[in-house]
């Protein structure tokens, strides 16, 4: 379809106009050269084929995230070795030549279209469970039941804190990915380990109970 | 060329009162569309009646005369005055005049509702003079109804404001060249139209690179319970206003049963899009809007 093309054509131009109804009607420049135009797509265009006001924006910004997750995807696992680590520091790269209009973009994205609640922080958490699910499935995770579960919050957690990170302190995101990685393996392995010591007194409780003839 | 449209609306006023009455009751007449010489023509619908191709037009234009001089009290009566806020939303939906002066048609807007409140929208928002608007009918009664209001108005003998006499689906390239317009409206017309996909492949020749097409009809409820509600109202009330307020019944009848003929919103979405245009995604707030429920939609595409 025509307006998927156009907001392909629009990804590149983030870079120089940001996340703005500007970028999108540019988009027609950019086409190959008996199609392209000689001039920006008039407002009503944009208007027409991607939403009026802000919803035009907001769908360049999801066509942008979209665009993230599929650059994930390109990534060949099995030949390059690369870890959960490196898969989102590879996304929070992707980040980086548009750094500068994210936190905008973010902002949009928590307003409502209503007016109620005053904080949508639905499409934020989307995003970050998103790429937690994506960088699981093609690092080829096989946990189930509640780690499944488990494993994607902690990762959606881990993205979102980097992310954050990364808007004010765009230099040191990596290591604090890195340092937040190793607290939460820690973590994992303390909480295993309480588990395992609750369990370890359940059955001791069970043997208790069971050889004073109560049951 | 004032002048000329005055002879011509004279001219067709005259004949078409003549032929009214045997017209509308042919297209009520079943027989007459299903003897065996007809059989090898091409037919379309005229409301939930079978006619052939050819007969339409005519048909279509001796409604409007019909209703010509009554069509805004009646549009008024029939939509408790609703239609003039679609007509506004449709307008402010396309904000003329926001990134300068804008070439506009409109299409099948003989009385001149799209095209004054365009210029107004330019002029009131954006201090917009040069956006002009050329008015197309295939009926003159509806132009002179058009030519008559606009007398009123400041754009009267500008170049803001024209008015031509057109068939929708041939626009004459002498006139209307291709690559020419910026914008192209076309508002509760297009259903009333022999062969949609010959119009939007016009609008498709007219319109520049980047121009867009916007198109404001009735269409297809999605509530079912607003859905029978409305159907209720239509088939009993307005076709009675009809013979109440305008002394014709089967006009208003007529009105009613080409708006159930009209495809629904993403039918009618493909077709834009097989005509050359681009369109948003195929929901409500993409490719069409509706308003409320559905009752009128608003249909956008883009020349790319």
């Amino acid at each position: 379809m025509q307006q998927t093309r156009l907001l392909k054509l629009a990804l590149p131009l983030v870079r120089t106009h940001g996340f703005t109804r500007e970028a999108l009607a540019r988009s027609v420049l950019q086409l190959p050269a008996p199609k392209a135009h000689t001039d920006p797509l008039p407002d009503a265009a944009v208007s027409a084929l991607f939403g009026s006001g802000d919803q035009a924006r907001k769908t360049l910004i999801d066509a942008w995230l979209t665009e993230g997750i599929r650059q994930l995807q390109l990534v060949d696992v099995k030949a390059s070795g690369a870890t959960v680590r490196e898969l989102l520091r590879a996304r929070l790269a992707y980040n980086e030549p548009v750094l500068g209009y994210l936190p905008e973009a973010f902002a949009l994205m928590a307003s409502p279209v209503s007016g109620s609640p005053p904080l949508d922080p639905m499409p934020a958490l989307k995003h970050a469970t998103g790429i937690a699910d994506e960088v699981c499935y093609i690092s080829g995770d096989a946990s189930l039941q509640l780690a499944w579960y488990t494993r994607r919050a902690s990762l959606a957690a881990i993205y979102m804190a980097a992310e954050l990170h990364q808007l004010s302190s765009p230099k040191t995101a990596y290591a604090f990915l890195d340092s937040l990685f190793e607290s939460s393996s820690s973590l994992e392995s303390t909480l295993g380990e309480v588990s395992l010591f609750s369990n370890y007194i359940t059955k001791s409780w069970k043997g208790i109970i069971k050889s004073s003839g109560i049951l | 060329m004032q002048h000329n449209l005055c002879r011509q609306t004279l001219r067709l006023s005259f004949s078409s009162r003549s032929s009214l009455r045997p017209c509308i009751r042919l297209a009520h007449s079943d027989a007459q569309f299903t003897s065996a010489p007809q059989q090898q023509t091409r037919t379309t619908a005229f409301g939930f009646k079978t006619v052939p191709e050819d007969a339409k037009e005519s048909m279509v234009k001796e409604v409007f005369d019909s209703v010509a001089s009554n069509y805004d009290l009646m549009n008024d009566a029939t939509s408790f005055g609703v239609h003039r806020l679609w007509k506004d939303t449709f307008v402010s939906s396309l904000k003329p005049g926001r990134k300068g002066p804008l070439r506009c048609i409109d299409v099948g807007g003989g009385t001149g509702d799209i095209a004054l409140r365009i210029l107004d929208y330019a002029k009131d928002n954006h201090y917009d003079r040069e956006t002009a608007v050329e008015v197309v009918d295939i009926n003159a009664q509806m132009l002179k109804e058009g030519f008559k209001r606009f007398k009123s108005t400041m754009y009267h003998n500008t170049p803001q404001i024209s008015f031509h006499e057109a068939n929708a689906q041939s626009l004459p390239p002498s006139q209307f060249s291709d690559n020419s317009y910026d914008l192209y409206t076309i508002a509760f017309c297009i259903r009333n139209c022999t062969s949609i996909p010959e119009v939007l492949k016009e609008a498709h020749r007219v319109l520049k690179p980047g121009g867009t097409f916007a198109c404001l009809e009735f269409s297809q409820v999605g509530n079912p319970f607003l859905s029978s509600l409305y159907d209720q109202y239509s088939f009993t009330m307005i076709p009675l206003l009809g013979t109440i307020l305008a002394g014709d019944r089967d006009s208003y009848q007529y009105l009613v049963e080409s708006i159930r003929k009209f495809p629904p919103q993403p039918e009618f979405a493909r077709m834009i899009r097989d005509a050359g245009f681009s369109t948003g995604k195929d929901v409500d707030g993409g490719a069409w809007t509706d308003l409320w429920g559905g009752i009128a939609s608003i249909h956008t595409g883009v020349k790319v």
